[in-house]
């Protein structure tokens, strides 16, 4: 799955209203609980745990692509 | 990557159109490539198959290219009509992954009309009812076409479905922009020393499982201590009906994991204090009822095996750190104390702890003991909002023994010592258990009654004999039937009853005609039947009183006095032969308890309908111009408890009935005229010129409202803010049934 699919369904967005810009900025709901939620729920969904310093910076779609592909983590972009 | 195949999309659209290809295309591989070159074709081929064809298909192809077209349409919607992605999640939708499900709905939304996908999801949620993503975009729908309570139906149902932290959230969020549900509202305060926010949409889940509508207040993080002191906190301004207070151990002990068990001794009772002063500064200006977590950690003991062989463990210093944290809580009004360590021993999966998410987000509760520590909240909520149900209705076979004791026998029905059949014996004695605090079992069987009872009196393994039921009917009658005489003859309202019954049909049959009735699933395996009721927490009390310990006998010598009843001659006659007696006295601290939970259950006789927390009623019994009066009442064939209670506001010049209840037990002997004669004697003796009351009409209080009216009072023709009757001490006193002798302990 890709990581815009988990977010689209965590947010109730859109698959397609998600970018590499899509950030904890732009999305309301997206705040400090959903950040440590979206976390535990990208940890679970590629079988990974993120370092401290990582999960910090995992504030936009586009770092979380990057940190995911860091961990050797691939998927369909759909 | 589609090159790899040889044939051309043509040539294989050209395969499916053969007779021969429709049920069995050449392979997999060429289906599958098709689906990924022309979804279009493939979606025109799974819709053009009927179902028996449909059927001869394997089930794992039909979903795999389901799938594919499901993923086509949701990248590229435009590729097919909206009508034909529609139609894939009517006829294959229960087929799709929730994420597949999810995204071909959104892609099938049209502006203007979403009905044929709500029909279509609808189907498809027949066939898989707890696919996440079916029930996200259902309920997206619904709430989008202004339906409000099946939107919330469905969130409630996609939480169960996948109770992950992430889904919870979801399910949360998207409730907030629902408008409130018209439920009964509940509002719960959370103060804690760590992050409680992620338990707030588990809470709110299991809230409005039992109908209410929560409103949840988290206090800022780690402000318990100020919190508690009232005066301006944000808790103060938000006024809950119950508070919970979780505070961790490591944050009230910093030291735990260094110091020694006698350390831990001395500081962990210091601490505890530290929780008992908050506890008693918060219940001393809220009327709330208080939780309050008991201590638990995560963290072994360093000392590992040897700890207990070198003084008391640390494991024995936190227990008994839990009693004295229990006990101070007793010592306070309406103060539970919460044992974390059962409620955490009870969940089925996951850590109690992440220690991630200790470390990153401050949470001492891991995620997957959320759901346990939110259905313990529930046992104290569900009571607090007046939803205990007092009365289990059972079936028989395969309920409370294995087999059918018709076809069976006596002897060949599986209850005994060991399995099959010891599943059943553990299940009675927790039954047993529950109506020794209080609740009221009755059967419900479809049975011959002879066969049923040779089992109940003289099976050697039945731990419920005929005197554990307050109520029977066992007979060939329908179960709902059975279920309005069972109110009837309990003179209980049939949302007072949880059904128990092993048969899938029944309860259906039950919930569809009853759904006042709670009818919980019962699982297949007897061996669970037992953790099914102990979950329920609409059978739980925040106080067990005397009359509950003895609520089945007093059924029992009810049925006694029914029977009587049809050899008496004359109402009259058959009233005067019970020898009713009424002790009538003022509240006192043993017996508020049961004044509050006779104001709070009954809704039959009720005038006004005003229910009242314990610190208000300790309040008023303290004041010297209320008055709560009591009467107990007996008769010849034992002891009803105390029945009835009146809340009296006496001035100069009138007294006033806030209100006055009488438990349905009694209904029909005359108790409440004994009482209201009392209350009239007492307010003439004081030289007041007037008896005032109110009555406010609700769905159930019907047999409360001539009350006045048939005992001298008026209606008060010059008050137009509600129903309110007068009575003129002075006129024709209310008069106490002949056949009730009444003792006035107040000496008033």
């Amino acid at each position: 799955m890709a990581p815009e699919s988990l977010l689209a369904r965590m947010f109730g967005l859109p698959r397609r209203s998600i970018t590499d810009a899509t950030s904890n900025a732009t999305v309301a709901a997206w705040d400090s609980l959903a950040h440590v939620t979206l976390i535990l729920e990208l940890e679970e969904a590629y079988g990974i745990s993120f370092a401290a310093e990582e999960t910090l910076s995992m504030t936009d779609v586009g770092s979380i692509k990057r940190v995911l592909r860091s961990h050797g983590v691939e998927w369909d972009e759909a | 990557m589609h090159s790899a195949f040889s044939a051309s999309s043509a040539e294989l659209r050209a395969q499916l159109t053969t007779a021969h290809a429709r049920t069995a295309p050449s392979s997999d591989a060429a289906l599958t490539a098709l689906a990924a070159l022309d979804p279009a074709a493939i979606a025109a081929w799974l819709l053009a198959l009927d179902s028996d064809e449909a059927a001869a298909v394997p089930r794992a192809r039909v979903a795999r290219l389901a799938a594919s077209v499901a993923e086509s349409i949701a990248a590229s919607p435009t590729i097919v009509p909206v009508t034909t992605a529609v139609d894939i999640i009517e006829r294959y939708g229960h087929l799709l992954s929730p994420e597949a499900a999810k995204d071909l709905a959104f892609a099938a939304r049209t502006v203007d009309d979403d009905q044929g996908l709500a029909v279509a999801l609808d189907g498809a949620l027949e066939r898989a009812p707890a696919n996440g993503g079916l029930l996200r975009a259902a309920a997206d729908i619904a709430a989008a076409r202004g339906e409000h309570s099946r939107a919330h139906d469905l969130l409630s149902r996609l939480a169960r479905a996948e109770p992950t932290l992430a889904t919870m959230q979801y399910v949360r969020g998207a409730r907030s922009r629902l408008p409130r549900s018209g439920a009964q509202p509940v509002r719960i305060a959370l103060l804690s020393s760590f992050t409680i926010d992620s338990l707030v949409p588990f809470v709110d889940l299991e809230c409005r499982s039992i109908r209410l509508e929560p409103e949840i207040h988290v206090a800022p993080f780690n402000t318990w201590e100020r919190e508690s002191h009232g005066d301006g906190s944000s808790v103060h301004r938000f006024d809950p009906h119950i508070a919970f207070l979780s505070v961790a151990v490591d944050d009230l002990l910093p030291g735990l994991s260094t110091c020694s068990p006698r350390d831990l001794a001395s500081d962990g009772a210091a601490a505890v204090d530290r929780l008992l002063e908050a506890a008693a500064r918060f219940v001393s200006w809220s009327p709330a009822v208080l939780v309050v977590h008991g201590l638990h950690t995560a963290f072994r003991d360093p000392l590992g095996p040897a700890g207990s062989r070198h003084g008391p463990s640390r494991s024995e210093v936190m227990a008994s750190l839990n009693g004295r944290l229990a006990e101070g809580l007793r010592a306070l009004p309406r103060a539970y104390w919460l044992d974390m360590t059962e409620v955490l021993v009870r969940r089925r999966s996951g850590a109690i702890d992440n220690p991630k998410m200790r470390h990153l987000a401050s949470m001492r509760i891991g995620e997957h003991a959320l759901g346990e520590v939110a259905a313990a909240y529930l046992q104290f909520i569900a009571p607090l909002t007046g939803r205990t149900r007092k009365c289990i209705v059972l079936d028989l076979d395969n309920t409370l023994w294995g087999g059918i004791v018709g076809e069976d026998g006596p002897h060949g029905i599986r209850l005994g010592a060991t399995s099959p059949g010891s599943e059943f014996r553990e299940f009675q004695e927790y039954l047993l258990a529950l109506s020794r605090r209080g609740v009221l079992l009755a059967i419900n069987s479809k049975n011959n009654a002879a066969d049923a009872l040779e089992v109940i009196r003289s099976h050697e393994s039945m731990v419920l004999r005929e005197n554990a039921f307050s109520a029977m009917r066992i007979n060939w009658e329908s179960k709902a039937s059975n279920m309005i005489a069972l109110a009837e003859e309990l003179n209980l309202g049939l949302d007072s009853f949880v059904f128990l019954d092993d048969s899938e049909k029944e309860r259906a049959l039950i919930r569809q005609a009853l759904p006042q009735v709670l009818t919980p699933e019962l699982p297949r395996d007897p061996a669970r039947y037992r953790e099914t009721v102990e979950a329920l927490a609409e059978l739980h009390v925040l106080t067990i009183t005397d009359e509950d310990h003895s609520r089945t006998r007093q059924y029992i010598e009810r049925r006694e006095r029914e029977q009587l009843r049809v050899v008496a001659q004359t109402p009259d006659e058959y009233l005067e032969s019970l020898e009713i007696r009424a002790e009538i006295g003022t509240a006192s601290d043993r017996t508020l308890p049961r004044v509050q939970q006779l104001f709070q259950r009954t809704n039959q006789f009720n005038l006004t309908g005003r229910r009242y927390e314990l610190g208000v009623l300790a309040a008023k019994a303290a004041q010297s111009d209320w008055r709560i009066y009591t009467a107990q009442v007996s008769d010849r064939f034992g002891d009803h408890g105390l029945v009835a209670t009146a809340l009296v506001r006496m001035s100069t010049d009138a007294w006033l009935i806030d209100n006055f209840v009488m438990s349905c037990r009694v209904i029909g002997y005359g108790v409440e005229d004994a009482l209201l004669a009392q209350i009239g004697a007492d307010a003439l003796a004081a030289r007041a010129e007037r008896l005032d009351g109110e009555i406010i009409a609700s769905a159930k209080n019907a047999p409360a409202r001539d009350f006045y009216s048939r005992n001298h009072f008026t209606r008060d023709a010059d008050r137009d803010d509600g129903e309110w009757w007068r009575h003129t001490l002075t006129g024709e006193p209310i008069a106490p049934p002949h056949w009730i002798r009444t003792r006035s302990l107040n000496g008033a």
